[in-house]
């Protein structure tokens, strides 16, 4: 092969992944331009790039009572991360720096969880929740997502404690520190990076889940994903506002995504991959 | 302590970690089970009791006759397996666990594989910068709400205004309606793919260039570089991979938010078949002996999967 067909292949790949890019970010694209659009031209037949920016779009949304289900997102999601972090904390310390045999065993235990399909729970969960009057209530939702994210948090935080080196654990313990003093003051400093992107994470999955909140939810305590999906219809009427909404409701997870990302293979593959 | 006996020390826990073995040793300062126990029992409980339990209830309602209304929702019967036999005669059923084998393997092992991979080969050589942007801007599919996706891809596809017939000149076809199987494992292949890149990008830094090099320099074509050089490095990625997306895929919901199911059952995944039966057409029993089914081939695969975390440590 020489040199200048070589390169002439390169520019061609080069070509077909600047196209692939585009083909995987126009729909991101087209959101955030029809958010600014007047209805009429968001809806319209012809796509059109070149436009004067509203934000009647926008004021419709808020019309509708987003702001409402965005707070009921937010609850939901700081909660439940909350809640998967100070749990997994504990948990993973005895899972990696000081481990016993059988305690051990659990971390099989969590990992298979992680695998468990919310179809197969969400029934017995709604008829529980039906039962007790606890259906359409923010918080328990958020113990669901909770435990939901705790098995993702556990192994992630385990797998950034493996790394801690032993000997400054080693030399607290000489000082006398006590097992609290020891985590708080000694473990969760080094792995301070490890545990926000834990709580990043799970705070994407929480604010992401539509499955479990159109089923658990119904008025007061609806989230964000299933509110929008509502209104997901393909006549495109609601074209701006909804974009407008989607706008709003993406900005969280993409600024929450954007700082996690070196992290979430390493999270999401339950710390198989570094 | 001298460096020596130092290293000697973390070789040995380091040991201990990757091997899963004899791990009593190393709990030298006497954390004791009792307290290690303590530490991870709220774990446990709360996965216990949200995920669980739940699920062992599934298991009991899949053979019971349990509906969402009338008689058999006071007064569920037990039928045995009766549930499990009629899911096996139901045309819709077995419909339904082909068209989820499809998606999984259209969109996931051969959409996102393929898609995440190649993306990942050609960011291998630019610029760090462009590189970077063009992973945010990839990992924005995967990271954005399935709702808000799903929104995106139905005014995308729509027949009626849609903006791919606009740009095809192929107005009024109503691609979700016309072929939605093909919509949904495109979608999902968009969806996901950026998980695999980063997956695929983080592996092919492990491979030594010099290989590659020499490779090159043996004149061994871009195939045979893949083949002899880049896949015998990154075996272990490309399995951890395919049995991730392969069960989000078998597990996602948000097909439902496209096509929920249709037309006439047409691209009802067993998530979507689930949710249809169970708590649209109101058989719980039914619907939660499908769910028992799905668990079991997850367990299947995360038996696998944990199989493959032990070994790599």
């Amino acid at each position: 092969m020489n040199s200048s067909t070589r390169s002439a292949r390169g520019a061609l790949v080069t070509l077909v992944t600047w196209i692939l890019v585009l083909i995987f970010f126009f729909p991101v694209l087209w959101m955030f331009l029809n958010g600014f659009k007047p209805e009429s031209l968001a809806s319209s037949i012809n796509p059109s790039f070149i436009f004067k920016p509203v934000t009647e779009g926008y004021q419709l949304a808020m019309d509708r009572g987003m702001a409402g289900y965005l707070q009921n997102s937010l609850t939901a999601a700081v909660t439940s991360t909350i809640i998967s972090v100070l749990l997994a904390i504990p948990a993973a310390y005895a899972l990696s720096i000081r481990r016993v045999k059988n305690v051990q065993n659990s971390l099989s235990f969590f990992i298979s969880t992680r695998f468990m399909p919310l179809a197969a729970i969400v029934l017995p969960l709604f008829m529980i929740f039906k039962t007790v009057g606890l259906l359409d209530n923010i918080y328990v939702l958020a113990i669901v997502y909770g435990a939901m994210n705790l098995p993702v948090t556990v192994w992630m935080m385990r797998s950034f404690l493996l790394e801690v080196p032993f000997e400054i654990i080693e030399a607290a313990r000489v000082d006398g520190a006590g097992m609290f003093r020891e985590i708080v003051r000694i473990v969760l400093p080094l792995v301070l990076p490890g545990v926000a992107a834990a709580a990043l994470i799970s705070f994407i999955f929480a604010w992401n889940e539509y499955f479990l909140a159109l089923l658990l939810t119904s008025s007061a305590a609806r989230t964000t994903p299933p509110f929008l999906g509502s209104f997901v219809d393909g006549r495109g009427q609601f074209l701006a506002v909804l974009s407008a909404a989607a706008t709003i409701a993406a900005l969280p997870v993409i600024i929450a995504g954007w700082v996690a990302q070196k992290q979430l293979v390493r999270g999401l593959s339950m710390g198989a991959i570094k | 302590m001298t460096a020596t006996a130092d290293r000697k020390v973390r070789s040995n826990r380091e040991a201990g970690a990757r091997a899963g073995g004899p791990v009593d040793s190393i709990d030298a300062a006497g954390l004791g089970r009792a307290r290690a126990a303590g530490l991870v029992a709220p774990a446990l409980v709360l996965v216990l009791a949200f995920l669980v339990v739940p699920a062992a209830w599934t298991v009991y309602l899949g053979v019971t006759d349990y509906r969402l209304t009338g008689i058999q929702a006071a007064n569920p019967e037990f039928v045995g397996l009766d549930n499990f036999t009629a899911a096996l005669a139901d045309p819709d059923f077995r419909n339904s666990l082909w068209l989820t084998l499809l998606f999984v393997l259209g969109s996931a092992i051969v959409g996102q594989t393929v898609a995440g991979f190649a993306l990942a080969w050609t960011l291998r050589t630019v610029p760090k910068l462009v590189r970077s942007v063009v992973e945010t801007l990839v990992l924005l599919a995967w990271i954005l709400p399935s709702s808000i996706v799903a929104f995106l891809w139905v005014a995308y596809l729509s027949g009626d205004g849609g903006t791919l017939n606009a740009m095809l000149q192929t107005s009024g076809t109503e691609w979700l309606l016309e072929h939605p199987m093909a919509s949904i494992i495109v979608f999902n292949t968009w969806r996901g793919t950026a998980f695999s890149m980063l997956l695929f990008s983080a592996a092919l830094g492990a491979v030594p260039p010099s290989q590659l090099e020499s490779a090159r320099l043996a004149g061994a074509g871009a195939f045979a570089q893949l083949r002899d050089v880049v896949l015998p490095h990154i075996r272990g990625h490309v399995l951890t991979n395919t049995l991730l997306i392969s069960l989000w895929t078998f597990n996602d919901f948000s097909p439902y938010l496209l096509t929920a199911g249709g037309p006439n059952h047409a691209s009802e995944t067993l998530p979507v078949f689930i949710y249809n039966k169970a708590l649209y057409g109101g058989q719980l029993g039914y619907g939660s002996a499908i769910s028992f089914i799905m668990l079991l081939i997850n367990l299947v695969i995360a038996l696998f999967y944990v199989r493959l975390l032990r070994e790599r440590r």
